[in-house]
């Protein structure tokens, strides 16, 4: 969930400006930063192409009212580039994310643009924005693409396509001088883990359409994409009572005092059917007791290789794992979680449950021989665990009973 | 920290945008029709129906939509047979291409368009723009070019806010836009006053200047090569001249000329002194008079006019000075007027700005261009002569060896192709004014002049008596006023009849010395035809101009002084065709010797002003030098502080002024100064309440409120302006010192520590 905490507004050569020594200069002057790219649009290659046919013909006639028809296209272009420079200066940008952002689900990026000039509006800055998963896995091993299979290369390139998302956000008013505005960007993310959001740059065909004019921004920040939500079906079990003693309780009742109606579910017991109830909303309701809400459970996510060897399972799993956490959590019957051998987290207010989100969703399978020493999860009851169900589905089990499942 | 910054004003919205771009495309359409008024090419009918057409879409935008799918579909093969079809009937590329482009324009201007619709439209806008620069080389193209550079960069700046402001779908053909709908220019025209920043449109106007400079900067400084004139608009369109000076010409004809009063002929000249009192520009002979109409005879054409040649440079028979004393005529003879150019006699070299296929005839002193110039024309003179008398030997030689041959009198200008009865009637005339003795050509002319005059008073308006015999003869022997052909006319055939070979001379006499741009102008009511007498005496053309009130009439009124005098010009129609010289000589006939004299100029210049400025240094060393090897003494010691001392007064002195002059401006007496302090007051009162200052400053309160006595309160109540805005300067600066007081020693700001 975390983003990068960054309010500053940033201009122009705001990024990486070092103090000044020889050394950088000259290797500037070597190798210029990419700073400024200026392509011509289709306006602006006519522009051209009508300035080299009126240049030829001023040329051939020796006729200076085609010298002056061709003096003011080349002033025009000029102009152009004034023009463009004022629209530029004073601007000033920041990057804010709204967390969290989960797979699947629309993430909001918000472009602050601000105009500092006194009198001059600017207009028609797009912004060129990517959102890209860092890799959480070892670096690909370098292959040529000579040598490459095709299909190799196509799901490589389908993958990385996968991994990113690019879109242009169009400033479509125009912005005052001393005037802010905010611009919103919405994307899917498609993949768990670190997310990097790149402000790569901003750009803009004002005034006249004939240069497409761009600004490298290179303003990065960094955020955490939750494992998607998935649906499942939950079974009825039996399962212990909490050992008292040790863990809070978090909600008041006692013994089978009624808490509470809730809708039947598969496996509840016929006896605890409030038939008045659901006589009345003409739906089957079941008694839940006092008892029933102290059921509290923890979660240990394990995430051996030998067991997971379908990576769309594994990634199943964590999403499945993700799902239930937050469930629970609402349930108020997660008490801890943990992952492979470390330490359980006790899950205490959403904080918790987030910084277990964050771990979800960089999670990536371990072996057991480095893993440190097993859990403390090993030995505690009502502890939840996954395990493959089927070649695709995933189970969640608790001490031998299944639980819910994908 | 308050944030200065606010959202945007109100903007116009996606679709007045839209309308704006439909206003700024039929505007531009409009401009670009009215060129074609210029060009002299026959499509009258396209441009009222395309003026019509624009006009109405612009009024009603949603008219387009009501145009069927089919005409869209027809549209283009229509357009394209129309061209072919033209083409092939008319047979010239250029008109043809005109009316296409018309054509085009009016389709795109009766449809919605879209990005690149735009695009075409200018394009085909700034074709007729410069095509009819090209032809017409007039001072207007400068205009058009001007007002269709900024309405086309309009439309591209308009064009590229509505493509970033919404997302365009193309219409499809019948169906009418939203914007369309309901269009309302007064509330559009309202709404884009309300949005607009004036100081954008007047700094938009300031860089549209700039544009404007740098194309000329750009014009002057774009290097300039010849590469023999391959290509040449004007080939592709057949012009004729607008004026009677054809080899050509009837009775009345240059009466026509007279009335049209705009410029000719524009005359550049390096000395002044040397335009004569009374000027004859000659452009062509006629030699031959048959019914009623006076020509340039075959015989003559065959004999006297060269071969065609293409060059820049004629060579003349005229005296040959030096160079440099030689007087430079710099002509620009207007569109329209004739291919034979004007000239006042013979010359040394004739220099044309461009290459030229041309025709000399050095006997009559003539030179012709192959065709009628469809633009002005600029060329060069030197060496010209402009005596009232033509030396021909050569001429005098032949008629000395063929006198006697009747078959060669047509070219010895001595034929007379009248009846009996005409003949005699102009012998009894002859006989009255030599009184039947034998007179040399000039007395011939000056008595036929007389007595020309004694008989017919001037007049534009001839009558004719009623007969049979030859117009002029019927002329000649009444008491009708006539114009300038008929007095040339019958003293050629006078002279004729009495022995003397004459020919009619047609061109310009006279002019005006415009006062503004220095240059002599002749207009085409100056249009004149006079005649030439040979003398075989002097072996020479003696120049006789037999109408009334001609200069030769009164050569007392002709002395330099007098006829500088009334030729000088200093109207405001002067002053207005001082800028068409300006063009011509600035910018039409620019050319690489213009560029290369800027250029040295601008290096003669920069030379000059740094020599001086290397002088005036060593003079100012060499000052210092002297006086600081001098002895010192007491005396030159204090001397040297109390510079010093001056040096360092008029600098704290200048920082001071300039201090007070920003500050304490509004303090001055005079309308409006209450308004100035009580604005004054009001901004410091914002600074002060924005801003956080140490507990410990009590003053604060006191310095607010005497503020808000001078933003609020009475005049008489204000106290001391000066030393509250000073005590009001004092807190703000605190309020920076309080900002910058490094963390570990100075209190925290109590924003930043919160």
């Amino acid at each position: 969930m975390k983003a990068a905490e960054d309010d500053r507004w940033h201009t122009l050569g705001s990024e990486g400006r070092h103090p000044f020594s020889w050394n950088r200069l000259l290797w500037a002057l070597i190798f210029p930063r990419r700073r400024q790219r200026i392509k011509f649009t289709l306006p602006g290659l006519m522009l051209i192409a009508l300035a080299f046919g009126v240049g030829t013909a001023a040329y051939n006639a020796a006729n200076n009212i085609l010298f002056i028809a061709l003096s003011l296209l080349l002033a025009s272009i000029v102009l152009s580039g004034v023009l463009s420079a004022i629209n530029f200066r004073g601007v000033s940008w920041r990057l804010q994310l709204s967390p969290p952002m989960r797979v699947g689900l629309p993430a909001t990026v918000t472009v602050g643009v601000r105009n500092a000039k006194r009198v001059v509006p600017t207009y028609g800055l797009w912004f060129g924005l990517v959102a890209r998963t860092v890799d959480r896995g070892p670096a690909a091993k370098a292959e040529s693409t000579l040598t490459a299979r095709g299909i190799d290369v196509r799901a490589a390139l389908e993958q990385g396509d996968k991994a990113e998302a690019r879109d242009r956000l169009y400033l479509r008013s125009r912005l005052d001088p001393k005037a802010e505005t905010n611009l919103e960007w919405v994307f899917r993310p498609s993949q768990r883990g670190k997310i990097q959001v790149k402000l790569e740059e901003i750009g803009s065909l004002f005034p006249f359409g004939f240069l497409s004019k761009s600004l490298a921004a290179n303003l990065m920040m960094e955020a955490v994409v939750w494992p998607a939500p998935v649906e499942y079906r939950r079974y009825a079990v039996t399962t212990r009572r909490r050992a008292v003693g040790g863990e809070r309780m978090t909600r008041a009742g006692h013994g089978s005092d009624l808490f509470a109606l809730r809708r039947y579910e598969r496996g509840d017991s016929h006896g605890l059917i409030h038939w008045k109830a659901s006589a009345r909303t003409g739906q089957l309701l079941v008694r839940q007791l006092a008892a029933e809400s102290l059921e509290q459970f923890a979660l240990w996510v394990r995430t051996d290789p030998e067991v997971w060897v379908r990576k769309e399972q594994f990634e199943l799993m964590i999403s499945f794992a993700a799902t239930l956490a937050e469930d629970f959590f609402r349930a108020d019957k997660l008490t801890s979680v943990a992952i492979d051998g470390h330490a359980p987290l006790q899950i205490r207010r959403l904080r918790d449950l987030e910084t277990f989100l964050d771990h979800l969703a960089i999670l990536e399978p371990v072996n057991a021989s480095s893993r440190m020493g097993e859990s403390a999860m090993a030995h505690r009851s009502n502890v939840i665990g996954f395990a493959p169900d089927g070649p695709r589905g995933v189970a969640a089990w608790v001490q031998g009973q299944r639980i819910a499942a994908t | 920290m308050k944030n200065e910054f606010r959202p945007s004003g109100p903007q116009l919205t996606a679709e007045e945008l839209q309308q704006v771009k439909w206003l700024l495309g039929g505007v531009l359409t409009l401009i670009s029709i009215v060129t074609v008024l210029y060009l002299d090419i026959p499509a009258w009918t396209l441009m009222v129906v395309t003026t019509i057409a624009t006009v109405a879409v612009i009024l009603r935008p949603s008219w387009p939509g009501r145009i069927p799918r089919m005409v869209h579909r027809l549209a283009f093969p229509f357009i394209v047979a129309m061209f072919a079809g033209d083409l092939w009937l008319n047979g010239e590329l250029l008109p043809a291409m005109v009316r296409l482009d018309i054509l085009l324009l009016l389709y795109r201007v009766i449809s919605y368009r879209q990005k690149r619709d735009d695009l075409q439209l200018i394009v085909l806008g700034l074709f007729l723009v410069v095509l009819a620069g090209v032809l017409s080389v007039s001072l207007m193209f400068a205009v058009h070019i001007l007002v269709f550079t900024a309405g086309a960069l309009a439309l591209l700046l308009v064009l590229t806010l509505a493509e970033t402001s919404a997302s365009s779908t193309p219409i499809p053909p019948g169906e009418t836009p939203k914007w369309a709908r309901h269009v309302g220019w007064r509330t559009l025209l309202r709404r884009v006053r309300q949005v607009t920043n004036w100081r954008v449109v007047a700094l938009g106007t300031v860089l549209f200047a700039g544009l404007v400079a740098l194309s000329a900067l750009l014009f002057v400084m774009i290097p300039r090569f010849q590469l023999e004139n391959g290509l040449f608009l004007e080939r592709f369109v057949s012009k004729k001249t607008r004026s009677g000076f054809s080899d050509t010409i009837r009775f009345g004809e240059v009466t026509e000329i007279l009335q049209d009063n705009s410029v000719a002929l524009s005359v550049d000249v390096s000395d002044r002194a040397q335009i004569p009192a009374s000027p004859y520009w000659r452009m062509l002979v006629l030699d031959e008079y048959r019914d009623g109409t006076f020509r340039l005879s075959n015989p003559l054409r065959r004999s006297a006019f060269s071969t065609e040649r293409r060059g820049q440079t004629v060579r003349g028979r005229g005296r040959s000075p030096r160079r440099a004393e030689s007087t430079q005529w710099t002509f620009y003879l207007e569109a329209g007027i004739s291919r034979y150019l004007p000239l006042l006699g013979g010359f040394e070299e004739l220099r044309f700005r461009e290459p030229q296929n041309f025709r000399t005839a050095r006997g009559l002193e003539l030179v012709t261009l192959r065709d009628d110039p469809a633009t002005m024309i600029a060329y060069r003179v030197q060496g010209m002569t402009s005596a009232d008398t033509i030396p021909d030997g050569e001429f005098g030689a032949q008629l000395a060896s063929r006198r006697k041959n009747p078959l060669a009198a047509g070219a010895l200008m001595l034929g007379v192709d009248l009846p009996a009865a005409d003949l005699t009637a102009l012998q009894d005339i002859n006989a009255e004014i030599t009184n039947g003795g034998e007179v040399s050509a000039a007395e011939f002319g000056r008595r036929a002049t007389e007595w020309l005059g004694s008989h017919h008073a001037y007049s534009l308006r001839p009558n004719f008596p009623p007969g049979t015999a030859d117009p002029m003869i019927r002329w000649l022997k009444s008491r009708e006023g006539g114009h300038c052909e008929l007095f040339a006319g019958s003293l050629v055939m006078l002279a004729r009849v009495a022995g003397f070979p004459a020919r009619v001379i047609t061109g310009y006499h006279g002019g005006s010395w415009n006062g503004f741009s220095n240059n002599f102008t002749l207009r085409n009511s100056d249009a004149h035809a006079w005649a030439e007498v040979f003398d075989v005496q002097t072996q020479s053309w003696v120049r006789v101009d037999a109408t009334p009130g001609g200069a030769n009439a009164d050569a007392s009124a002709n002395t330099p002084a007098m006829v500088q005098q009334r030729r000088n010009d200093r109207s405001w129609k002067a002053r207005i065709e001082s800028l068409r010289i300006f063009w011509y000589r600035q910018i039409v006939n620019f050319d690489q010797n213009n560029q290369l004299d800027a250029i040295a100029t601008v290096k003669q210049a920069s030379e000059a002003s740094g020599k001086r400025l290397r002088e005036a240094l060593d003079r100012v060393g060499a000052l210092f030098r002297g006086w600081s090897s001098a002895p010192w003494n007491g005396r030159r010691v204090a001397g040297a502080a109390s510079l010093a001392g001056i040096a360092v007064v008029i600098v704290v002195m200048g920082f001071w002024m300039r201090h007070a002059w920003k500050n304490k401006r509004w303090l001055r007496q005079g309308k409006g100064a209450g308004d100035r302090v009580r604005i004054e007051a009001g901004r410091w009162l914002t600074r002060l309440q924005s801003i956080e200052v140490a507990q410990a400053e009590a003053s604060r309160g006191d310095v607010i409120s005497a503020l808000q006595r001078i933003r609020y309160g009475r005049r008489e109540a204000w106290g001391d302006v000066p030393e509250i805005f000073l005590r009001a300067r004092r807190l703000w600066r605190k309020r920076h010192a309080v900002r910058h007081v490094p963390k570990e020693s100075g209190p925290r700001k109590t924003e930043k520590s919160g």
